[in-house]
C-alpha cells in the first residue's frame, strides 16, 4: 500500500493506517482530498511560505558548536536552532500549514491538543493571525506544570480547556479533541501537533515540518558542510520527521532518534517506545509502537519534559526504526538536564528539555565518531518555556526564595487594594 | 416488538454490583447485553463511560476476567455482544480474541475502530469462531460507505443516531428515522442506539430498527446505586420500563 512518492502514504510498512470509528472518517477522507489538492496550489504554498518568512522568522540558523566541539575533541558539532522560530519551537511550521488548509477549506474553528503547551501556543498564535477561533485541550496535569504556556495561549486569545480524564496528560487531551471533532468536524478542523494519528495527520505534519531538513541541505551545501549523523528527539515524532524526511535517501548519513529515558526503566518511568520497551497497537486511530500492558491498555509515562512522554512513536519513524534506517537511543532526564548546562555554558544557547535530550545523544555520537566529522543536532525548541522546571531542578533554593518572594508580593498588592 | 439492547461494563463500579446489574439486566428481559471490555483511552465516548472504564480498570478487569464475566451471562437469555477497542483485541491477537469470545459463550463483537477495510482481519477471525461483527454507522456514513459495509454481509448494523460521542441525549426527528431506514435497506437488522434514555424514545424507534441500544442512561443508574442489591433493584426498574416500551 505505500508508494514513497506520493505525498499521502497513510501506510508506512505495517504501520500508519486510518483506524477510527466510521464517525471520523468522512472528515479525514475529506482533509486528504483538500491536503492533496493545497500541496499543488501555487497560491496556497506561496501564502504559506511568505507567512513561513515573516511570521515565524524562517529559515532558523545553523550554528557551529565550536567550543563544545572543541572541548569533546570528536566530530564538529552543528545545532539546528529550531527554537529560535516564532513561539519557540518547530511546531509553528506545522500549526502555519494546518492553519492555512482549515482556513481554505472553510473551517470556522480550530481544535488542539497540547501536552508541554508548545503545540498549544504555536496553534493559538497562527489562529490569532488568521482570525480563526481556537480551542485547546491540554491535561489537567500539564495546565498545573506548564502555567506559563496556559498564559500565553490565553493571550493569544485561545480558550484552553484542562481534560480531567485518564492520566490527565497530553494523550488524554488528544482523546478529548478527537471526542470534539465527532461531533464537530463540519465546521471544525482538528489541528493535530505531531506526526501521529490517523492518516492523512502524518503525513500532513512530516510535510509541514521537512522545511527544517530542506533548509538544512541548503544551509549545508552553502557552506561545504558534509553531515555524518543526525540527531533529533522524538515524542510523537513531528521534529524528528521533519528534520530527517528530505534527507532519507543520503544513506552515509547516520539518523539517530533520542526517546525520554526518564529515572529508570520500570513501567511509567519512561516513555521508550523503540528498543523493545513498546509493542505493536492500535490506539487512536494508527497503528505503531506504544507502550502497552499485555492486554492493550496504555501504560503511565514519565519524562522531564513534557513533550516527550507520550505513549506512542509516529507510525513513519517507527517504520524507520523497524527498518534500520534510524537508529534509537534514549537519554534519562538527568542526561538531559546536564546536556542542557553545557550548551547554555559553552554556546549561549538554551535548549527546551525536549530537545536537550538530542543534545545529551549529539555528546556521545559526536565523541565516537570522532574528529574530521560531523553531526547535526536539531534543538527543536528553546528553554525560556521551561524555566518553572529547569530552575527547580538545577538551583532548587534560589528558585524557592524567588517564588517565596513574588507570592508575597502579590499577596501585599492584593492587600492595597 | 423493538429490542434491547442494554450497555454494560463489568467491575463498574466493582465486580459484585457489576454481576447484580446484569443479572437486573437479564431478569427485566433485554434481547441483548453489550458488554463493554474497558479501554484507557476509549476515543468514542462520552464521559459517562470514560470515567466508568476507568474505575473498572482500577477495580482490576482484565481481558481475562471479562472473558469470564461473559462465561457467567451465557445462555441465560440475552445474546451477548462484546463491544471494546482495537488494541485490546490486537494486543491478544485478533484469532485469540474472537476464539476465546465464542468460547465464552458470546455470538458478537463491536470493535469501532477495526471498521471494514481497516479490519485487521476481525471479520474473517470471528467468521471462523462463529460470530458476527456488527459495524457502528453514522448519519454521515455516505452511500458508497454504507454499501462496501453492507458488502461484507453483516446481520446487525450498530446506527449511532447522530454524529459525535455516547453519552448526552439525541433528539429523534425524521432525519434520523430517514437515515434508519436507509441503513435497513441494506438487509442487515439495525440497532439503534447513542442518546436513548426514555421509553418514549424507544417507542419512537418502533418500525424503524430491530433493536434500540441504551448504554450511558444505564451506566448512570448503576453509577448512582448504593450497593450491588440497590443497583439490582433500580436497573431492573429502568431496564423494565424500556423493554416493555
Ligand atoms: C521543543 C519540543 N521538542 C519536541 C517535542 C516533541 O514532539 P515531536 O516529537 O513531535 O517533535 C515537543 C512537544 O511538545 C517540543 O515542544
Amino acid at each position: 500500500m505505500s508508494d514513497p512518492d506520493r505525498i499521502v502514504q497513510s501506510f508506512f510498512g505495517d504501520f500508519g493506517g486510518r483506524y477510527v470509528a466510521e464517525v471520523l472518517r468522512a472528515p479525514l477522507d475529506e482533509l486528504e482530498v483538500e491536503f492533496i489538492t493545497a500541496m499543488q496550489d501555487q497560491e496556497f504554498l506561496r501564502l504559506y511560505r511568505n507567512l513561513l518568512r515573516d511570521f515565524v522568522g524562517r529559515p532558523t540558523p545553523l550554528l557551529y558548536a565550536e567550543n563544545t566541539s572543541r572541548e569533546i575533541g570528536g566530530a564538529d558539532i552543528y545545532i539546528k536552532l529550531e527554537g529560535l522560530a516564532a513561539t519557540g519551537a518547530h511546531k509553528i511550521n506545522n500549526a502555519l500549514g494546518q492553519g492555512l488548509l482549515a482556513k481554505r477549506m472553510g473551517k470556522g474553528r480550530v481544535i488542539a491538543e497540547t501536552g508541554a503547551g508548545q503545540h498549544g501556543v504555536a496553534t493559538a498564535a497562527v489562529c490569532a493571525k488568521l482570525g480563526i477561533p481556537c480551542r485547546v485541550y491540554m491535561g489537567e496535569v500539564d495546565v498545573r506544570r506548564q502555567r506559563p504556556n496556559v498564559f500565553s495561549m490565553e493571550l493569544y486569545g485561545a480558550e484552553v480547556v484542562p481534560v480531567k480524564t485518564g492520566s490527565k496528560t497530553l494523550k488524554d487531551a488528544v482523546n478529548e479533541a478527537l471526542r470534539d471533532w465527532a461531533s464537530s468536524f463540519q465546521d471544525t478542523h482538528y489541528l493535530l501537533g505531531s506526526a501521529l494519528g490517523p492518516s492523512p495527520f502524518p503525513d500532513m505534519v512530516r510535510e509541514f515540518q521537512s522545511v527544517i531538513g530542506r533548509e538544512l541541505i541548503e544551509q549545508t551545501q552553502e557552506r561545504g558542510i558534509v553531515p555524518d549523523a543526525m540527531v533529533a528527539c522524538v515524542g510523537g515524532g513531528s521534529n524528528a520527521i521533519g528534520f530527517f524526511a528530505p534527507l532519507l535517501e543520503r544513506r552515509e548519513i547516520r539518523m539517530i532518534g533520542v526517546e525520554a529515558g526518564g529515572r529508570g526503566s520500570a513501567t511509567g518511568d519512561h516513555a521508550v517506545r523503540m528498543e523493545g520497551g513498546g509493542r505493536l497497537g492500535i490506539v487512536q486511530g494508527y497503528k505503531s509502537m506504544f507502550l502497552l500492558d499485555s492486554d492493550g491498555q496504555v501504560q503511565d509515562t514519565h519524562s522531564v519534559s513534557a513533550g516527550l512522554d507520550y505513549p506512542g512513536i509516529g507510525p513513519q519513524l517507527a517504520y524507520l526504526g523497524a527498518s534500520g534506517r534510524v537508529e534509537f537511543t534514549r537519554a534519562s532526564d538527568q542526561e538531559a538536564l546536564d546536556a542542557l548546562r553545557v550548551f547554555a555554558r559553552n554556546e549561549g544557547v538554551i535548549f527546551a528539555l525536549e530537545s536537550a535530550h538530542a543534545g545529551a545523544q549529539v555528546l556521545k555520537t559526536a565523541k565516537e565518531l570522532g574528529p574530521g566529522k560531523t553531526v547535526i543536532v536539531n534543538m527543536s525548541g528553546r528553554g525560556d518555556k521551561d524555566i518553572f522546571i529547569t530552575a527547580k531542578e538545577l538551583t532548587p533554593q534560589t528558585w524557592k526564595d524567588f517564588m517565596q518572594r513574588e507570592v508575597q508580593e502579590i499577596e501585599a498588592k492584593e492587600k492595597q487594594s | 416488538m423493538t429490542h434491547l439492547m442494554a450497555h454494560m461494563i463489568p467491575y463498574f463500579p466493582d465486580y459484585p454490583t457489576s454481576l447484580e446489574a446484569a443479572r437486573a439486566l437479564i431478569d427485566a428481559g433485554v434481547s441483548f447485553l453489550e458488554i463493554q471490555f474497558p479501554f484507557s483511552d476509549p476515543t468514542a465516548d462520552g464521559p459517562t463511560i470514560e470515567a466508568a472504564c476507568t474505575t473498572a480498570l482500577a477495580q482490576g478487569f482484565s481481558v481475562d476476567r471479562g472473558f469470564e464475566f461473559v462465561k457467567a451471562l451465557a445462555g441465560r437469555g440475552p445474546e451477548i455482544v462484546i463491544m471494546t477497542y482495537a488494541s485490546l483485541v490486537i494486543s491478544r491477537g485478533v484469532d485469540r480474541f474472537c476464539r476465546d469470545a465464542a468460547a465464552a459463550g458470546a455470538s458478537g463483537v463491536i470493535v469501532p475502530d477495526l471498521p471494514v477495510d481497516s479490519d485487521e482481519g476481525l471479520w474473517n477471525a470471528a467468521e471462523k469462531a462463529g460470530l458476527t461483527v456488527i459495524p457502528v454507522i453514522v448519519p454521515t456514513t455516505s452511500e458508497e460507505r454504507l454499501q462496501k459495509i453492507a458488502g461484507v454481509n453483516p446481520r446487525y448494523i450498530y446506527c449511532a443516531l447522530r454524529t459525535g460521542i455516547t453519552g448526552t441525549r439525541t433528539e429523534l426527528g425524521a432525519e434520523n428515522l430517514a437515515f434508519l431506514d436507509r441503513a435497513g435497506r441494506t438487509g442487515a437488522k439495525i440497532l439503534a442506539g447513542f442518546g436513548i434514555q426514555s421509553p418514549e424514545q424507544v417507542r419512537t424507534l418502533k418500525g424503524h430498527v430491530h433493536g434500540a441500544i441504551v448504554g450511558s442512561a444505564l451506566v448512570r443508574v448503576i453509577s448512582q446505586a448504593a450497593s450491588p442489591e440497590a443497583c439490582y433493584e433500580s436497573l431492573l426498574g429502568v431496564a423494565q420500563e424500556l423493554v416493555r416500551a
